[in-house]
């Protein structure tokens, strides 16, 4: 395991599978951890590597426990400077957090991959300000997971992510591939799928990693 | 960096200044993990105002203004929220959490009261009345009433995530701020940000904001704080006003400053969407109203709360 300096936090990269080439950097869904993923079925012949995200896993909890997904984005860029250009594929908010890193440094990620998962909804379109912001935000978030993240991390899941402002992410990634699972996914989902940059496949990691390794030539 | 633990006596330099009072007590609240800092003028048994400085602001900002306020029978409670003054750091930031820290100190007080905040700290108070009707009776917002919809904020947000992402990694190589020499420095760092200040004021104000190290005089305030990214708009800011269910003062000086007053097109349809809204400009003050004005702030304030 590696660890890397983002800010005030230490966090956790895993070596998961060696490999030549391009990196590719897996990052998990809400609440779960690098140990989850299941490398064997991934295709891909650089290195792999899994964040655990701050919050997760082996990586620091943040004292006064405030998470955003842009703030999960800077953690995965932590990485991008340690290890250079990387493909990424993420699940569930991982997804996402994998969408705006790809949108805001194109010249450095190949290809990212997103697949269903916890964390992928967000809050919807617009905030809500209200006394529900205070369950939502302020009040103390109860014990949801019992895989070793904070249950804070839930926060995230009330943020809000318009349409157009994902829009503009996907449209700046260089390539995505998508599985393409309506029920479970997120309006904003679908208006990604739509990108002349996306290709859409069904299936899992296995799948997607395949999708990601010929538009990467990996 | 975890609050300092100190006993009433002044510190030693510290400066004084006329018409700032030393705070009657200092007290700490609980805020989840972090410890907000807490300072008091006046009465315990009398009825509480609560008091949320600016950005990079601390809570001794408001000692011209808090004994006023305390001397009218009101029990004066400042808050440093997380990563200002002499509360904790916190290890990420976000809007919500300032916002908590304000909600556990009214939580922790068990009475109603009202909020008073200045510049950030106004939109912080506007908020906590949001989410907290219950407890919150009035609110008063000192210039508080932006960000407007500068560049910054309007840029395309792709690249608004890859310059948050940069300040990121340069923050992450310098997690600290730079030592200078003496106190004097960071007076005049202030001072040239803020020149409608008197020196004689920032020779207290920033002696508050400070702290000496063997490498030198540092600012108290977590750089980590600098910067943001998400999906959030100038157009939001409105959205908070709307879901005002108490009576709001905006307070705003007249003078031309660094940082406000902001233009009337974009404050009064802000404000056009409290439901109870009264707004009241100090003559002669820029955007520290209350720094500058401390007696008409009062007089405002109290003429509103009472």
């Amino acid at each position: 395991m590696i660890r890397l300096r983002h800010g005030h936090l230490d966090l956790a990269l895993h070596e998961l599978r060696d490999g030549v080439g391009l990196p590719l950097l897996l990052l998990h869904e809400l609440g779960a951890r690098s140990d989850a993923w299941r490398v064997a079925e991934v295709c891909w012949s650089g290195p792999v590597l899994g964040l655990d995200f701050s919050g997760h896993g082996q990586s620091d909890w943040p004292r006064g426990g405030c998470y955003q997904p842009e703030y999960w984005a800077g953690d995965a860029d932590a990485v991008l400077a340690h290890v250079g250009p990387a493909a990424l594929l993420g699940a569930g908010v991982g997804a996402y957090v994998g969408l705006l890193l790809a949108g805001a440094r194109p010249q450095h990620i190949a290809v990212v991959g997103m697949l269903p998962g916890a964390g992928l909804h967000g809050g919807g379109p617009v905030p809500q300000f209200g006394r529900s912001a205070y369950a939502t935000f302020v009040a103390p978030v109860l014990p949801r997971w019992t895989s070793g993240a904070d249950p804070q991390v839930a926060m995230t899941e009330a943020m809000i992510r318009p349409p157009d402002y994902v829009g503009t992410f996907a449209r700046k990634a260089p390539a995505i591939v998508l599985v393409e699972e309506a029920s479970s996914c997120p309006p904003w989902w679908e208006d990604v799928a739509g990108g002349a940059n996306v290709i859409k496949v069904g299936g899992g990691i296995g799948v997607v990693s395949a999708a990601m390794a010929r538009i990467a030539r990996v | 960096m975890q609050a300092r633990d100190f006993d009433d006596s002044p510190l030693p330099g510290a400066p004084s200044y006329p018409g700032a009072v030393e705070p009657l007590r200092h007290r700490w609240v609980r805020s989840g993990d972090l410890r907000v800092h807490v300072a008091e003028w006046g009465r315990e048994s009398d009825p509480p105002l609560v008091l949320c400085h600016g950005f990079w602001d601390h809570a001794r900002g408001f000692a011209t203004l808090a004994p006023l306020l305390a001397d009218a029978g009101y029990r004066v409670c400042a808050v440093d929220v997380r990563g200002h003054g002499d509360s904790d750091w916190a290890h990420t930031y976000f809007w919500w959490g300032w916002v908590g820290d304000v909600v556990r100190v009214i939580e922790s007080l068990d009475r109603e009261v009202a909020v008073i905040g200045h510049s950030f700290g106004g939109g912080v108070a506007v908020d906590t009345a949001v989410v907290l009707p219950q407890r919150v009776r009035k609110v008063v917002n000192i210039d508080g009433f932006g960000p407007p919809p500068d560049d910054a904020t309007v840029a395309p947000v792709p690249e608004r995530l890859e310059n948050f992402l940069d300040l990121r990694r340069k923050l992450t190589m310098r997690p600290d701020w730079k030592p200078y020499p003496s106190l004097a420095d960071l007076i005049a760092r202030r001072g040239a940000q803020n020149p409608r200040l008197s020196p004689q004021w920032l020779q207290y104000f920033v002696f508050h904001a400070a702290r000496q190290t063997e490498a030198g005089w540092i600012w108290k305030a977590d750089l980590q704080m600098t910067g943001g990214a998400g999906p959030w708009k100038p157009d939001f800011v409105a959205l908070s006003y709307a879901a005002l269910e108490v009576p709001l003062l905006a307070i705003e000086g007249t003078e031309d400053d660094t940082w406000g007053p902001m233009d009337d097109a974009i404050v009064a349809p802000r404000l056009a969407r409290a439901p109870d809204v009264t707004r009241c400009r100090v003559a002669g003050a820029g955007h520290f109203v209350h720094m500058e004005k401390p007696r008409e702030t009062a007089a405002a304030i109290l003429d509103f709360i009472g």
